[in-house]
């Protein structure tokens, strides 16, 4: 089989072409580039053989050519072991005696998992611009009416007796507290989005660190294992 | 398949469902493990209703709960992680990932939209209307009281919100997204389309006066109840807790492949209300989702009720005034 057309387009890797403007590690965000040792003896046949339980999944597309491996995935299962690495090129070098499996694997989720932080800061600005907004518009009423209501004394709460009975603490008078806090708060707070900006941060480097190694010890362990004849 | 007759139904028949609490297995391993799993639930729902009963007023606010939640949730996906009910819905990175950006979504944009549109608007605009006095004597009852109040009346909604969602088609193209998930983790109550998420959130609790200690004990028995529907744990449930509580064995056989299995256990924390209203099944399922298990990415999961309404829109006034017939396509069948 030659070049397979997968459902991202072709699966064969991109070479750079262009000369102009390049970032040169900018694709280390999405890309993960390794490789496994494997035994010299085998035939790059038998090592894809080996790795076929891993690929073989709903939704995958694989295409091999002499000793390089393509595949790709349309919305993998949760539960496919690559499910992370969306497409990729595996291929078999040989350097003296040795031979090592290479890959290069392609993650929409790291690369959007990388973003995600950026949509989570524009929420937290959201919510800032919203509260800026509406703190303008309700001094702009606030100067066209003059406020009454709020000097109106709020009804205290009490107790149930049980409660009182078993120690529950009792609500707090509502015509104390009239601090500066409602003045200073807006509806919406930022914080959210600030603290899911860092959360999706690390879980990018999480994954960024533990996807590598994961995919690695798979391949490791799938070229490892021989092909059982009565499962194909 | 031939599924097994609950009431005047056959559940299993479509897809696999266990059926009977007899038939569900039970946490395996030591003394502890054993014990640890079996009063875990009711031992935390404990914990956390006297914490908030006695808790002084400065620690008693929002932001407390908002705390405790984020560690209850971390502890929640150690538990999965320790003792799961199925190796097939053990959490993965991107699984996670995918999950956290659901919640996000819940904590920011749809928490502000909510804001403008959601039940706290809308009965203060019914409210302002009609000039009703809130039903203010409900703050004299015993906190507890109160707090299961809210809790039952919000459920009570939420069941028939979700019983609408299920049998009404509008609705449902709402609700699908939800249903395509595979798996139950702590966190899959998140995932759906912002819509759905917006109409399930919808409550009538609002219209009544609680004391706010009651709102907390009643958000502490959610979050020590309702949490478990969606949780990859394996517990040896108490007998009187799953005859009254929503479990994460309830919540399978709802997110089975099994049609009628999906048309039962819509409550969230009180599976009394299914009991009660007949579409309760004691049970548990591993196999989830739609469409023999498809999963839905983000996009497709944001789309998918105004790119199917449209599209089925587009066919039905084809249909109903006589205009070229739109194409043939796979009609996608509520679950409901």
């Amino acid at each position: 089989m030659s070049e397979a057309s997968g459902p991202w387009g072709a699966t064969s890797r991109p070479e750079r072409t262009s000369r102009g403007f390049s970032l040169p590690y900018i694709d280390m965000i999405w890309r993960v580039r390794g490789e496994v040792p494997i035994d010299p003896a085998l035939a790059p046949e038998e090592a894809f053989a080996r790795l076929d339980p891993l690929l073989r999944m709903d939704g995958t597309t694989v295409a091999a050519e002499g000793n390089t491996l393509t595949y790709a995935k349309l919305n993998p299962a949760a539960q496919d072991k690559l499910a992370t690495f969306t497409r990729g090129r595996l291929w078999i070098e040989r350097a003296g005696a040795g031979a090592v499996l290479r890959f290069d694997l392609f993650s929409h989720a790291l690369l959007l998992c990388f973003l995600a932080p950026l949509l989570f800061l524009g929420f937290a600005q959201l919510a800032v611009s919203l509260n800026d907004y509406e703190a303008a518009a309700a001094k702009a009423e606030a100067s066209q009416k003059d406020k009454k209501d709020d000097d109106k004394p709020k009804p205290v709460k009490k107790l149930n007796p049980i409660d009182e009975f078993l120690g529950a603490p009792a609500p707090e008078d509502p015509n104390k507290k009239k601090d500066k806090k409602d003045e200073d708060e807006g509806r919406h707070s930022p914080e959210p989005g600030y603290f899911l900006a860092g959360l999706f941060a690390a879980l990018y480097l999480l994954g960024r660190w533990l996807e590598p190694w994961l995919v690695r010890r798979r391949f490791r362990a799938a070229l490892a294992t021989p092909v059982d004849p009565a499962a194909t | 398949m031939a599924g097994v007759q609950v009431g005047k139904r056959i559940i299993g028949a479509t897809g696999p469902v266990t059926v009977g609490w007899e038939n569900i297995p039970r946490v395996e391993g030591g003394p502890i493990k054993q014990f640890v799993f079996t009063y875990f639930q009711p031992a935390m729902l404990f914990a956390a209703i006297l914490f908030w009963y006695y808790a002084p007023n400065w620690l008693a606010v929002a932001s407390t709960a908002i705390a405790i939640r984020l560690g209850w949730t971390v502890l929640l996906l150690a538990l999965e992680w320790v003792n799961p009910r199925h190796k097939s819905w053990q959490l993965t990175w991107k699984e996670g990932v995918s999950d956290a950006f659901y919640v996000g979504l819940g904590m920011t944009f749809i928490g502000m939209v909510d804001s403008y549109i959601g039940d706290g608007a809308i009965l203060g605009a019914v409210r302002g209307a009609f000039d009703w006095e809130k039903f203010s004597w409900f703050t004299g009852l015993p906190l507890l009281l109160q707090a299961l109040l809210i809790s039952m009346i919000f459920d009570f909604g939420q069941y028939w919100m979700h019983r609408a969602m299920h049998n009404w088609h509008p609705l449902w193209l709402t609700h699908a997204p939800h249903h395509y998930i595979t798996q139950l983790n702590v966190q899959k109550g998140a995932v759906g389309n912002p819509v759905e998420l917006f109409l399930i959130g919808l409550g009538i609790g609002g219209l009544f006066d609680f004391l706010p200690r009651a709102f907390l004990l009643a958000g502490a028995i959610g979050m020590t109840v309702g949490v478990y529907q969606h949780i990859n744990v394996r517990f040896n449930t108490p007998r009187w807790w799953r005859f009254l509580f929503n479990t994460t064995e309830h919540h399978s056989v709802h997110h089975s492949q099994d049609y009628e299995g999906t048309r039962s256990n819509y409550s969230g924390t009180w599976i009394i209300w299914d009991r009660m209203f007949g579409t309760c099944v004691d049970g548990e399922a591993e196999v989830l989702g739609m469409e023999g298990g498809r999963r839905m990415h983000i996009g497709e999961t944001m789309v998918f009720p105004f790119r199917e309404g449209w599209r089925e829109g587009k066919a039905w006034l084809a249909k109903k005034f006589g205009a070229k017939a739109a194409a043939p396509q796979a009609h996608l069948e509520p679950a409901e």
